[in-house]
């Protein structure tokens, strides 16, 4: 394989994975959104269904332009079934957060198989005093000492995807997920 | 279609019961199926499709219990919002498929990108409990990983078979394949631990 073409392998599953991150970062927020019937989240989830869009064609682009032997094609093939899926996943979280945008009161039962469902979404707000702050989210070891991992970062109304060197400022929001134990904790952790 | 499809008959199942296992099964599905084309395992793959079946069933079943609970315009307004979230929940599991179908049709994924993804996806990861690890020997329960490093076992590969969404009581053997999910650090410190590599299940 040369090196040319494995450079070029690497930027198309780069785009492929944001796609993935994304769709499934959608979904989280789309179920948040009906929980706490949020019309806030809810817009927010259907901007980042437009923003799939995007990332889904240019994915496909990317694909498409980057000259491909008949042999590699097949293997290239798999990986746009699965941006495909993405898309649809996308698709359906935007489907969710509707309802809140339609302003269907949701009803009781939705929050209640939301609250009972295995993971929790959680959204935490850094104040200035929280031992986070300025840490970049390597240095915060936020998983090890909460068992939450950071989806996205809600900064001045837009969402950040964390890396490990972003770093956290005074007034971010976190939102988390994880499993219901950890949410105390890292509410502690955030805002003490 | 490959096989009779089965004939769905009803039985009193709450709501909130449905849609739970809908919304679990459907994200328990996207993680296997994407397993299943990072490692190129066509029988997890075909687990997911059977997952698939299991969440259209129960649609349906769900579809009834809301047919019955609405008696007026009312009802229906209210009940409108979990019939839409239900079948998002089905497309979810229907794109989860369509994953797993990339390796069942033997499409599957260039050897080159499934190594640069598995780089890069650091979410997911299949690993073999060694002999001397001390993930060995006890169950999913005493592990609690969830609480101690923010990762689940999703499916465990023992004997020539998947055990899918292993329950707390499952305990884990020696030479088991895991497939599980969770925080990057976690999920690296989890690797460690059944390669043996990291001999101490920290609190």
């Amino acid at each position: 394989m040369h090196r040319e073409n494995r450079k070029k392998f690497e930027e198309i599953v780069e785009s492929f994975v944001e796609l993935k991150d994304t769709s499934e970062l959608m979904i989280d927020l789309a179920y948040s959104s009906l929980l706490l019937d949020s019309k806030e989240l809810a817009d927010d989830v259907e901007k980042l269904e437009e923003h799939v869009d995007q990332l889904h064609t240019d994915f496909e682009l990317l694909v498409l332009s980057s000259k491909f032997k008949p042999e590699e094609a097949k293997g290239l093939l798999g990986l746009i079934r699965l941006g495909v899926a993405a898309e649809k996943i996308a698709d359906a979280a935007a489907e969710i957060a509707e309802v809140v945008l339609r302003g269907v009161e949701p009803h009781p039962v939705l929050k209640l198989a939301i609250e009972e469902a295995e993971e929790t979404v959680t959204y935490t707000r850094v104040t200035e005093n929280s031992p986070l702050v300025n840490k970049t989210l390597r240095e915060a070891r936020i998983p090890e000492e909460t068992g939450m991992w950071v989806l996205a970062i809600r900064r001045a109304g837009k969402y950040i995807r964390p890396k490990p060197g972003t770093k956290i400022e005074n007034g971010d929001v976190l939102i988390a997920s994880g499993y219901a134990e950890g949410e105390e904790d890292l509410k502690k952790l955030a805002s003490p | 279609m490959s096989h009779p499809l089965e004939k769905i008959e009803y039985k009193p199942i709450s709501v909130r019961k449905l849609l739970v296992e809908m919304k679990n099964l459907s994200e328990l599905m996207i993680d296997l199926a994407y397993s299943a084309a990072l490692f190129n395992d066509k029988e997890l793959a075909e687990e997911v499709l059977e997952l698939e079946n299991r969440v259209d069933v129960l649609a349906y079943l769900l579809n009834m219990e809301i047919m019955i609970a609405a008696r007026d315009s009312k009802d229906a307004e209210a009940l409108v919002g979990v019939s839409v979230v239900a079948s998002a929940t089905d497309k979810i599991s229907d794109a989860a498929a369509d994953i797993a179908a990339v390796v069942t049709q033997k499409i599957g994924i260039h050897p080159i990108v499934s190594e640069i993804f598995r780089k890069v996806e650091e979410r997911l990861t299949r690993v073999k409990v060694y002999e001397d690890s001390v993930l060995a020997a006890k169950t999913i329960d005493e592990l609690d990983l969830a609480a101690r490093m923010g990762v689940d076992i999703i499916a465990i590969r023992r004997d020539k078979e998947w055990i899918i969404d292993p329950g707390e009581k499952e305990q884990i053997k020696p030479g088991d394949i895991l497939i599980a999910r969770g925080a990057p650090e976690g999920i690296k410190e989890f690797k460690e631990l059944a390669e043996a590599k990291l001999k101490k299940l920290e609190d």
